[in-house]
C-alpha cells in the first residue's frame, strides 16, 4: 500500500522540501496552497496524514484543522502541524482542537521523517528498483558484540565479499553507527549485558530507517531459551556460535535479496561459464538451478551460444550434481547453444562409473575447452565436445 | 501583561540572534556570526553600514510581520548571490536549475526563511508573555533602496557574518497605541 502525505503550506519551498525528504520512500506526496485547497485534495484522496502549516493566505492551517476535525468523514486523518507558529499559547491553542503531532519551524528532514514515520508505516524505496542487488555490490554489515574476537572472525571470514563490516560493542554505539549510516544487515549477540540486544532490537524497528532492516541473532548453540526468544520477538535469521562462515554469508545474501547468479555463472569473451563449487550441497544445487535457465537464454539473447560448464573444482559427483548437469545440457540443446565440460581427473574417473555419464567427454582446462568451443561453426548444431 | 517598553534590547538581541543562527544551521547547514547590531531607541535611525543597509549589488528582502500585543516587522537582507546559495543548498538545486525555475524560487525560498526566522523570533516574545501571530511574508528586490520606518517604531539593526556574505536583520516594533 502506497501512503499519502498531503502537505498544505502557502510556501513553495517548504512544499518541495517535504517532497525531497520523503524522496527515498515508498509514499506518495499531494501538495496544497492553503487550507481550502487543503480540505478539497483531503476529501478527495484521503491521505493518510497531512502536515498542515498554520499562516496561510484564504483559509489558514487552524481553520481548516477546525474544518477538518468538524468532519466525520474526515476527522481521522492524523494531522501534523508543521509551522513557524511555536509560541506556547498557541501550540496549546491547536493540540486542543486535535493534532497528532507539532513540529516547529526550522526543522530537520530526518525529524521530519522519524515523526511521520510513528504514524505511517513509512517503507524505504529499493536505491535501484530497477536492478536487484548482487552479491558483487558492497553492502554494510555492522556487528555488535561486546568480544571483539567475535567481530574480528567475522570480518576475517567475510573479507573476500565486497561487504563492509563494521564492529561496535555497545548498544549505545550500534544506535549511534545506524544513525550515521543505516546498514544492509545487523547482527547482534543475545549476550550483550543486560538483555541490551532485546532491547537494541526494539529500538531498531520504532526507527524508520532501519525497522525493515535484517537484525540477526548472534546466540551460542546451547541456548536454546535465547534463540526461542530470538525467534518469538521477530529477529531475521539467528546465526549460532561458533560461526558457520559459509552459512552466515548465505544467511546474508538471502536477507538482502540478492542476485548470487555470479556465483555460478559469468560471461567470459564469446562463452557463457557455468561453474559449480568444491562442496554442492543441495541447497548449492538449488541455488544455481533457479538462475540455470535465465541465464543460459540471457546469453542467448546477447548474441553468445557457446557454454563451458566447469566442474573442476568439484570435490565429488553426486546424483543432485549428475541431475543439474543433465537439465544444463537439455537447456543448451534447446537454445541452439554448444557446450563443453571442463573436470578434474578424479570427477572425469567418477563419471565413467555412472551408467548415464559414462559418454561425457571432458576438457581438462577452461582455455582448453574455449578453444576448442571457438572452433564450432555458427549455428551448427549443438554437440558434446570431445575430450 | 508586561508593557512594551520592557522588551529590552538584550532580549531582542538574544532573540534575533538565536533564532537567525539556528534557522541558518538548521536548514542550510551555516553557521551565522552576529557581526554588530544598533538602534533600540524611539526613532533612531539605525546606523548604517557604508552605503545603507545595502552596500552593493542585487539584494532579496524577506519581510515578515508579527501582530498581537506587540507589533512589528522584521526585514531580513541578503545579497543576491547568497539568496541563490541558499535556495539551492535548501531545495537541492543546481546553479542551471535555479536558472531555469527563475525569480519566483527564490523569492518564496528566502521568504520561507524569513517566515522561519521571524517565527521563531516571535515565539520567544510569545514565551516572555507577548503573545502574537506572524504575518505572510513578502519580497522586496532591488540593488538601491532603502526602508525609511514610520515614527513610534524601535529599531534594531543586525548583521550576522556568513564567509563573505552578510545577513541584516531590521527589525521595527511598534510602540504606542
Amino acid at each position: 500500500m502506497r501512503y499519502k502525505i498531503l502537505t498544505v503550506d502557502d510556501s513553495k519551498t517548504v512544499r518541495i522540501i517535504v517532497r525531497k525528504a520523503f524522496k527515498g520512500y515508498d509514499c506518495e506526496i499531494l501538495e496544497a496552497g492553503n487550507g481550502v485547497e487543503g480540505l478539497a485534495l483531503a476529501a478527495k484522496e484521503m491521505p493518510d496524514i497531512i502536515l498542515l502549516d498554520v499562516t496561510m493566505p484564504v483559509m489558514d492551517g487552524v481553520e481548516m484543522l477546525t474544518k477538518l476535525k468538524s468532519d466525520p468523514a474526515l476527522k481521522v486523518i492524523p494531522v501534523m502541524m508543521l509551522t513557524a507558529e511555536g509560541g506556547r499559547d498557541h501550540v496549546l491553542k491547536i493540540a486542543k482542537i486535535g493534532v497528532r503531532d507539532y513540529l516547529v519551524k526550522p526543522f530537520k528532514e530526518d525529524v521530519l521523517i522519524e515523526k511521520v514515520g510513528r504514524v505511517i508505516d513509512l517503507k524505504p524505496l529499493s536505491e535501484a528498483p530497477s536492478k536487484s542487488k548482487s552479491i558483487l555490490d558492497a553492502a554494510d554489515i555492522v556487528v555488535i558484540d561486546d568480544k571483539p574476537a567475535i567481530i574480528q572472525q567475522i570480518q576475517e571470514g567475510l573479507k573476500h565479499t565486497p561487504w563492509r563490516v563494521h564492529g561496535v560493542a555497545t548498544q549505545g554505539e550500534a544506535i549511534d553507527f545506524c544513525a550515521r549510516t543505516p546498514p544492509d544487515i545487523i547482527i547482534v549477540s543475545l549476550s550483550l549485558p543486560e538483555e541490551s540486544a532485546f532491547t537494541l532490537f526494539r529500538l531498531i524497528r520504532t526507527n524508520v530507517k532501519t525497522k525493515y532492516t535484517p537484525v540477526f541473532a548472534l546466540v551460542v548453540k546451547t541456548e536454546a531459551q535465547q534463540q526461542q526468544q530470538a525467534q518469538t520477538l521477530g529477529f531475521s535469521a539467528i546465526v549460532t556460535k561458533p560461526i558457520d562462515l559459509g552459512d552466515l554469508e548465505t544467511k546474508i545474501a538471502k536477507a538482502m535479496n540478492l542476485d548470487t547468479s555470479q556465483r555460478y555463472f559469468a560471461l567470459e569473451g564469446s562463452n557463457l561459464v557455468m561453474r559449480l563449487p568444491e562442496n554442492c550441497s543441495n541447497p548449492v544445487l538449488a541455488e544455481a538451478a533457479i538462475y540455470l535457465k535465465p541465464k543460459f537464454s540471457e546469453a542467448v539473447d546477447s548474441g553468445l551460444n557457446k557454454v563451458v560448464i566447469d566442474i573442476h573444482q568439484l570435490k565429488a559427483l553426486h546424483m543432485g550434481v549428475i541431475k543439474l548437469l543433465f537439465s544444463a545440457m537439455q537447456t543448451c540443446r534447446e537454445l541452439g547453444m554448444h557446450f563443453a565440460l571442463v573436470g578434474n581427473p578424479q570427477i572425469i574417473s567418477e563419471c565413467k562409473g555412472f551408467e548415464d555419464t559414462r559418454g561425457w567427454t571432458f576438457y581438462e582446462s577452461l582455455e582448453e575447452a574455449k578453444a576448442n568451443l571457438g572452433k564450432a561453426p555458427a549455428g551448427a548444431a549443438p554437440q558434446l565436445a570431445p575430450a | 501583561m508586561p508593557a512594551i517598553e520592557q522588551i529590552s534590547p538584550v532580549l531582542i538581541q538574544s532573540n534575533i540572534s538565536r533564532a537567525a543562527s539556528d534557522v541558518f544551521k538548521t536548514m542550510l547547514g551555516l553557521e551565522l556570526m552576529l557581526g554588530g547590531g544598533s538602534g533600540g531607541t524611539p526613532s533612531e535611525a539605525p546606523r548604517q553600514a557604508p552605503g545603507g543597509i545595502i552596500e552593493t549589488g542585487p539584494h532579496i528582502v524577506g519581510a515578515v510581520g508579527f501582530v498581537g500585543t506587540v507589533n512589528g516587522l522584521i526585514y531580513l537582507y541578503l545579497d543576491l548571490p547568497f539568496a541563490r546559495h541558499c535556495t539551492g543548498h535548501m531545495l537541492g538545486m543546481s546553479e542551471r536549475e535555479l536558472d531555469q525555475a527563475g525569480d519566483e524560487v527564490i523569492n518564496d525560498a528566502i521568504g520561507e526563511i524569513t517566515n522561519m526566522t521571524v517565527g521563531s523570533f516571535k515565539n520567544g516574545l510569545c514565551d516572555s508573555g507577548f503573545p502574537c501571530t506572524l504575518t505572510i511574508p513578502s519580497i522586496l528586490r532591488g540593488s538601491s533602496f532603502s526602508i525609511e520606518p514610520i515614527s513610534s517604531v524601535m529599531r534594531h539593526t543586525f548583521r550576522f557574518e556568513c564567509g563573505v556574505h552578510r545577513v541584516v536583520a531590521d527589525i521595527l516594533i511598534k510602540i504606542g497605541d
